[in-house]
């Protein structure tokens, strides 16, 4: 008897033990994507720290920043945008988010309305294989964070018809063992609850330029989106989960290069918004952001034009939305420390970004002060795109019709811009590095200097005098931060 | 229920609690019920032909055992078993060989296009349970066993679920009486079962499931594999065959031990065999004792002259090419098996005078390690036949094996073909415990006693180590099919 109660008692100590061993290689071998991305919304939500959710798909993790919100505004927001996500999945995404929180306002992005697909590994009803493996592998995203239960099964049973893709949401570990050979630290991390989390509340930025956005042609009468798809089903599903639980819901159509059918469905939004009698706004329809400068590519916005939307959807929520702003409230003291890090990563970004039109597009983002000379007959005064931009910093024509050399100075500190070109010369420019003066002395040699230093000339230096471009960056004391010097390959500019 | 699969873990714990708890008598009836449970859930037409199967065993059994008690001559139960063996063969040919003799003999015309599907239905584990009722029915008539009058423990030997899929081809005279009289099964069985389970589970997910990754993608276009690369595969199909099988026979033999069973051991490191004879002494036991008791031996064995001795090796290893596939890839591989095991015996004088010309110390560790070098590389080169679709593939694989490329070792190609980096370390990591584990079996130091020995912790961390290392390096999951076992099909 006591032999058999002490086996009974090996038995179970081993037992635990393995549980805990097998838990513990779960939460490793885990893709940790929807973790990074949710940790902080498992965290806020406890504290109750969420006063607006962002829903929709990729365009929203591009176009909303929460962290601009919380800065400009002091409104705590999450972006729970998913790549790829159709409404359907974002229905879900909201349903699984209200278990945790709620929200004072939430705002749905209808990017996708007009999709009419009802399972999202249904190979039937995708154009190919990529497409079906890639709204699979994208709803990951979206779930995997979410702890296993009946909301989450229900989830899966209405998203995914095959029951063996079913199983791979409800039980991970069947596809995520095979991740053992792209383990890293943070994997590791996971288990002491110290691993590398989204500290932009759910958004990610990007960085490049867009330079050739196409162009189409405006929806007609009879491109119109009339019928009911998936899409409008379940955004109404979504407008009447929010009036049901009395949450405050705005309709959006976030900006980009929308075709035919993005401008039709963005249309149609608006007629469901209607029809709830909740708010829409539709920017596609607004001045809000430069298609030249502000996508990263046909369809997302980068940092600059995510500044721009946020800026906007902040000053709506600021004065529709009755939202508290917490800036200055120790208990959110965690909202301003991601503030302060993402800024930080920006100016990163900024000094160790090659790309000129990526840097040229940052300049504008950020309050620093920046001096761009183009040497005499450089090819820059070919590139439409790079005119563009700086164009855009000078707000004046002036690089447009001459073929250098060029200067601008955009001192924000002082709020100057001065521009010059050809053998034009600027004197006594009030700037934050001094006054400054510029003199074009002939090709290769050019002048600016300070009057409180006339010995440093910035513009000259001999072992660069062929780089036809020059980018000082200064801040607000007059330091130079950094001073690169480029050299014209086609549109390629070598740093 | 494939026993890589959910429902297979959950099924098992089941079976072993209950049958824990049905008292001793009863025991052969509940492993019948879940025996027949796991087969019908695999297919239910083949578990109709497995139930007729078992009910002409049991009838034959119990003819033959009359037959003999009323016949002084034995000519009435020679008759019988020669029905029987007939009746079942017959049966194994319908579900099994119908395609295979249309295709040849379509072939010969030069009509192998126009083959269509005649087997009746695809069997599963047919040929093994199909040779345990012949090898019993020649046991009854040879008086070796006294016919089971308890249809349910006939049905259960035929049936017993763990092997019913792939063997071993246990005897009747050994499960029987363990039925009658079943172990109790104590927490050292569960311990030392569950340990077996576990290595098996390693040698089928960790390691043949890695292998076949990268021996089925150059297989499968062997044109664009040459050289090492294919050497590798060759290599690779010759461990990956070994480990999966073993991997299986391990689980079954720690299943049957926690179910209170003793099932006999199929495999003793076999790659360290010293001649093809011993090979198959050492390979798949329970199907070459099988061939050798009720083939070899009433075909004369050794008895009859060496000519005769020869031929019947060659029919014994035909049959057994056969038995394994409905294909003349496998009759080759078969008949190579014999070839190699009649040149050794012709050529022995030669041997033999080489080693005393060259003063060769038969029992020293260089002489060895040769001999089980040679007998590894033919074994290799047979299973080459083993693995192709076709002869033409085969001969194709084996040529690409011969071009000289030794820098494809170095310069990434094998990563090439399924395995990256990470995944082929972990192959060989894999065969290195393999090897290294047969080298200590093989010199009696059993690994599993050796670990059963240790304090608690050390076992439970290398258990846990052990299932952990299955659950995240093993191949499973979607994407794999890890369910099926090579020798399944067979």
């Amino acid at each position: 008897m006591k032999k058999t109660l002490m086996n009974i008692i090996k038995s179970a100590v081993f037992l635990c033990l393995f549980g805990l061993a097998i838990a513990a290689t779960v939460v490793i071998v885990k893709r940790k994507e929807s973790d990074y991305k949710y940790t902080d919304f498992f965290n806020e939500a406890k504290k109750d720290h969420i006063d607006v959710l962002f829903m929709g798909s990729s365009h929203v993790i591009n176009a909303i920043n929460p962290v601009f919100l919380f800065e400009e505004y002091g409104i705590t927001s999450y972006n729970m945008g998913g790549h790829g996500a159709m409404l359907q999945a974002t229905y879900w995404e909201l349903q699984q988010a209200l278990e945790y929180c709620t929200p004072k306002w939430v705002v749905v992005d209808t990017y996708m309305l007009e999709k009419n697909i009802k399972y999202l590994d249904n190979r039937e009803e995708f154009d190919d294989e990529d497409e079906v493996n890639t709204s699979v592998e994208q709803l990951h995203l979206n779930m995997d964070a979410w702890p296993l239960n009946n909301l989450k099964r229900a989830a899966i049973d209405d998203l995914i018809q095959d029951d063996g893709v079913k199983k791979e949401f409800l039980y991970e570990f069947i596809i995520y063992h095979n991740r053992w050979k792209y383990l890293n630290e943070s994997d590791f991390k996971t288990i002491t609850g110290t691993a590398d989390r989204n500290r932009l509340f759910g958004a990610e930025m990007r960085y490049e330029v867009e330079l050739e956005p196409e162009k189409y042609p405006e929806v007609s009468e009879s491109d119109l989106l009339t019928e009911d798809t998936v899409g409008t089903e379940y955004l109404e599903k979504i407008i009447e989960l929010c009036q049901e639980r009395g949450i405050p819901v705005v309709l959006t159509y976030y900006p980009f290069v929308a075709d035919t059918k993005d401008q039709a469905a963005a249309i149609r939004a608006g007629q469901i918004a209607d029809s709830f009698d909740v708010p829409y706004i539709n920017m596609l329809d607004l001045d809000i952001i430069d298609i030249y400068s502000d996508l990263n590519d046909h369809g997302h916005l980068n940092v600059v034009g995510a500044k721009k939307v946020s800026d906007y959807m902040g000053q709506w929520l600021s004065e529709t939305g009755d939202l508290v702003d917490h800036r200055g409230d120790e208990s959110f003291s965690y909202w301003q420390e991601c503030v302060d890090n993402f800024n930080e990563e920006l100016d990163d970004t900024l000094f160790s970004e090659d790309n000129l039109y990526i840097k040229l597009d940052l300049l504008g983002l950020e309050d620093y002060n920046f001096v761009l000379y183009v040497n005499g007959n450089s090819p820059v005064f070919l590139d439409d795109y790079l005119k563009r931009m700086i164009r855009k910093s000078s707000m004046s024509n002036k690089i447009a019709s001459t073929s250098g050399p060029y200067i601008i100075v955009n001192d924000n500190s002082t709020g100057y811009i001065y521009e010059a070109c050809g053998s034009e010369e600027l004197r006594a420019m009030n700037t934050a590095m001094g006054t400054l003066n510029y003199q074009p002395v002939e090709q290769y040699f050019r002048l600016l200097y300070s009057d409180e230093d006339p010995d440093t000339n910035y513009l000259y230096d001999e072992a660069h005098y062929l780089n036809d471009i020059q980018l000082i960056i200064y801040d607000e004391d007059g330091d130079v931060l950094e001073h690169d010097y480029y050299k014209s390959n086609g549109g390629n500019y070598v740093r | 229920m494939p026993l890589v699969s959910t429902e297979f873990f959950i099924f098992l714990p089941i079976v072993v609690v209950i049958n824990f708890l049905v008292p001793r008598k009863f025991k052969y009836v509940w492993l019948f019920v879940t025996s027949l449970f796991f087969y019908a859930s695999i297919d239910v037409k083949s578990a109709a032909v497995l139930v007729i199967s078992i009910a002409f065993s049991y009838g034959f059994g119990l003819l033959l055992e009359k037959s003999k008690l009323n016949s002084a001559t034995g000519k009435a139960s020679k008759g019988i078993l020669a029905f029987a063996i007939v009746i079942h063969i017959a049966i194994l040919i319908a579900c099994k060989y119908l395609n295979f003799i249309e295709k040849t003999i379509l072939s010969l015309s030069g009509r192998g296009e126009e083959a269509v599907n005649l087997n009746l239905l695809a069997t599963l584990g047919v040929s093994f349970y199909m040779l345990k009722i012949i090898g019993y029915l020649i046991d009854v008539y040879r008086d070796d066993l006294i016919a089971e009058k308890n249809p349910l423990k006939v049905g259960l030997y035929v049936s017993f679920f763990p092997q019913i899929t792939q063997g071993p081809i246990e005897r009747a005279k050994n499960m029987l009486p363990q039925f009658n009289f079943p172990l109790t099964v104590d927490y050292d069985m569960l311990r030392d079962g569950i340990l077996e389970i576990i290595w098996g589970y390693f040698l089928k997910l960790v390691v043949a499931d890695r292998l076949a990754i990268y021996v089925n993608n150059v297989y499968t276009t062997p044109e664009m594999a040459v050289g090492f690369t294919t050497l590798v595969a060759t290599v690779f199909y010759t461990f990956e065959i070994y480990t999966d099988f073993a991997g299986y026979s391990h689980i079954v033999i720690g299943i049957s031990r926690i179910l209170g069973i003793d099932v006999m051991e199929n495999f003793k490191c076999p790659y360290l065999a010293s001649s093809i004879a011993g090979f198959w002494r050492r390979w798949h036991i329970s199907l070459s004792t099988w061939l050798r008791d009720y083939l070899y031996i009433p075909l004369g064995g050794n008895r009859k002259g060496t000519a005769r001795k020869y031929l019947n090796i060659m029919i014994v290893f035909f049959v057994s090419g056969l038995w394994h596939g409905a294909g003349w890839t496998f009759v080759v591989w078969g008949i190579l098996h014999g070839l190699f095991q009649v040149i050794g015996y012709v050529l022995k004088p030669v041997r033999d005078w080489c080693v005393n010309v060259f003063k060769v110390e038969r029992n020293a560790f260089s002489h060895r390690v040769l001999k089980v070098a040679v007998t590894f590389l033919l074994v290799n080169f047979a299973w080459v036949f083993f693995r192709a679709t076709s002869i033409s593939e085969a001969l194709l694989i084996i040529k690409n094996s011969f071009v000289f490329t030794p820098w494809m070792l170095a310069d990434g190609s094998l990563f090439k073909h399924g395995l990256d980096n990470a995944d082929f370390f972990v192959a060989i990591v894999g065969l290195i415990i393999v090897v290294v584990t047969d080298l200590v079996n093989y010199n009696g130091f059993v690994i599993r006693e050796r670990i059963l020995k240790q304090g608690i912790w050390i076992r439970y961390i290398i258990v846990i180590a052990a299932i952990i290392s299955i659950l995240v390096f093993g191949i499973w999951g979607p994407g794999y099919d890890s369910s099926a076992f090579i020798y399944q099909v067979f």
